[in-house]
């Protein structure tokens, strides 16, 4: 319980101090990176609970349940929270090795994660709404990190479209609470039930366009290539591995949990816009002759396969959605590090990120590949998408590498050997989630158990326990 | 009183989602900030209803839903936030790219692709004379 108040208070505190300091000096940079590993710290602890003793749940204040805001940590919210921690940590560190230029980007990044902390350690929805539109707010102005003419109008986009999103989203807010007349997540996931389909339907899609405009699916992406190339690396692997979070965990909480019966109506839908998004990544990606347009697209297309996932649906289909956007996020944070450093180091490390890509196997991918391979089995039009979608990362991947690393050596300064080991480390992670995948298999099997993978609701509306079948994907 | 509060916010959401299609980017700002309004009045028209202010001691008799106003209060106060934020952001965009329309970041952003583009194609013709 107390973890659970540190997590948000310690990133929150530190977050508002350190905005009003000139974050240029080291001192402060490194005050951000030891917050979040504070955090971080707290949030894995969080989770040993979570994972032995069940979910957490304290009501701010002193409330009586129901009145009061909840506060609520369960497997799938911990384990995003600590992935997107996790990643901004490793990102800060990386850019405060390099020097910071802008005096506030150290408090933004912590306040950046006690946005994510908290809107994935909350149980209320409105609570949700605020704790999201802290978190866009510190990343509108990530996205103007450098300031650069560059950088500026692609923040502008970015921020435009996403404030459109989150009024998408609060205007479903407001209809869940007309509908149901609670803001609590669990109350709601038992009232829909006896709301108006129609009335229904209208709510999911507000909270799916919202989603997908964060995590830039195919026909919401169109600010994504211009953000992602614009910004620094770094802030390109916060947003892309950070942030982008706020999408997979939203598709997979309010699908899986809060709209279960409009999930099942819309799930063949899903899969064709997942589908697109595949296809259409790719496609763009390989034309792409450039390290972070390349990820860009690749960004678009990764995505594909959790909308794929969530589509299919159920224990194994959650599963594989929320081990797509854990593997995701490693991989993107990886390979944008990489995109302006150069050796030996880097090309290493870029090689197993486009391994991870693609899927093949000494990179966690191919565990992720192998989970969506096992949900789809009952599809052969969906094993040809996969098989084709993971060609095309192949393809993509290795053209960049042949070209950037075999063939010419990149110029500028040489980089600095605390951020080689920062991108070991990240690159580490990569390679021992693939050589070892049981605690990853575990935790996103509790993770979709969490959301509601283990109930799955038949066509008449009767609720069957589903009891989750062996794991047994090992390389 | 629904019907109206739907047909009001719709109305805002209609001169909102307009006013982000023009080019001079302080009225895409104003857009933003009506569709905000829409979003508002939307989250008071979630729970309307008529009676006393919930204050303690209850009166008797119906009570007005304290949560609904609540929930459009915080997000006036967040939508405030976001509008100072965005005008700050375009003010920077003018003072950098000394305009005030869409256009102009556009055509650089094609600029840049082209700049890119070339550089490219460059790397690929010395390559190639020196495989020659």
């Amino acid at each position: 319980m107390t973890l659970l108040s540190l997590a948000i208070l310690i990133p929150w505190a530190a977050g508002i101090a350190l905005v009003a300091v000139d974050g240029r000096r080291p001192v402060v940079g490194w005050a951000a990176v030891a917050t979040l590993g504070g955090t971080l710290v707290a949030l894995v602890a969080l989770g040993a609970e979570v994972l032995t003793h069940g979910e957490v749940v304290v009501t701010t204040g002193g409330w009586p349940r129901g009145v009061g805001i909840t506060l609520r940590a369960d497997a799938a919210g911990v384990l995003f929270a600590v992935l997107s921690v996790g990643v901004l940590l490793a990102a800060t560190a990386h850019l405060v090795m390099g020097g910071v230029r802008e005096r506030t980007f150290p408090g933004i990044v912590v306040l950046l994660a006690a946005g994510l902390t908290g809107l994935f350690l909350t149980g209320d929805l409105f609570n949700f709404y605020v704790f999201f539109e802290l978190a866009m707010l510190a990343s509108y102005v990530l996205a103007t990190y450098g300031g650069s003419r560059r950088s500026l109008g692609s923040a502008l986009v970015f921020t435009l479209v996403n404030l459109l999103g989150t009024f998408v989203f609060l205007l479903s807010v407001a209809g869940i609470y007309h509908v149901t007349g609670t803001l609590d997540m669990a109350a709601i996931g038992a009232r829909m039930d006896a709301v108006d389909p129609n009335a229904g339907i209208l709510i999911a899609v507000g909270f799916f366009v919202a989603f997908s405009v964060k995590l830039g699916l195919f026909p919401f992406h169109f600010w994504l290539p211009t953000v992602y190339t614009g910004a620094r690396p770094a802030v390109a692997a916060i947003l892309a591995g950070g942030l982008a979070n706020v999408g997979a965990y939203g598709l997979l909480r309010f699908g899986g949990e809060l709209l279960p019966r409009e999930l099942d109506l819309a799930a063949g839908a899903l899969v064709v816009i997942g589908a697109a998004s595949v296809l259409y990544g790719g496609v763009l990606a390989i034309s792409r002759h450039n390290g972070s347009e390349m990820l860009a697209y690749s960004a678009i297309g990764q995505v594909g396969y959790v909308l794929v996932a969530v589509g299919i649906g159920g224990p194994v289909g959650f599963a594989a959605a929320v081990m797509i956007s854990i593997v995701n996020s490693l991989n993107k944070v990886l390979l944008f590090l990489t995109t302006r450093m150069r050796g030996a180091i880097v090309g290493w490390a870029f090689l197993l990120g486009a391994l991870s890509v693609a899927g093949v196997p000494p990179a966690v991918g191919f565990v992720a590949k192998m989970e969506l391979f096992r949900a789809a089995a009952d599809a052969p039009a969906l094993l040809v998408l996969l098989f084709l979608g993971s060609a095309m990362s192949l393809l993509y991947a290795f053209q960049i590498y042949q070209y950037d690393f075999w063939r010419t050596e990149r110029h500028g300064p040489r980089s600095h050997r605390s951020q080689l080991a920062v991108l070991g480390i990240v690159a580490a992670v990569v390679l021992v989630a693939g050589l070892w995948p049981e605690p990853l298999v575990y935790l996103s099997d509790a993770a979709a158990r969490a959301v509601g993978g283990a109930a799955v609701v038949v066509g008449d509306g009767t609720v069957v326990s589903d009891g989750l079948p062996a794991v047994t994907s090992a390389p | 009183m629904t019907l109206i509060y739907a047909l009001a916010a719709g109305a805002l959401f209609g001169i909102g989602a307009y006013l982000v299609m023009r080019r001079d980017l302080l009225r895409v700002v104003l857009g933003v900030v009506v569709i905000s309004q829409a979003a508002t009045l939307t989250l008071m028209a979630s729970a309307l209803g008529f009676g006393a202010a919930p204050i303690y001691p209850l009166p008797s008799g119906a009570i007005s839903d304290p949560l609904s106003q609540a929930m459009a209060l915080t997000s006036v106060v967040i939508g405030l936030a976001t509008t100072a934020l965005l005008l700050v952001l375009v003010l920077r965009v003018v003072d950098v790219f000394r305009s005030q329309g869409l256009d102009e970041v556009a055509e650089d952003e094609v600029a840049q692709e082209a700049t890119l583009d070339a550089e490219h194609a460059l790397g690929h013709e010395d390559e190639e004379a020196a495989a020659r």
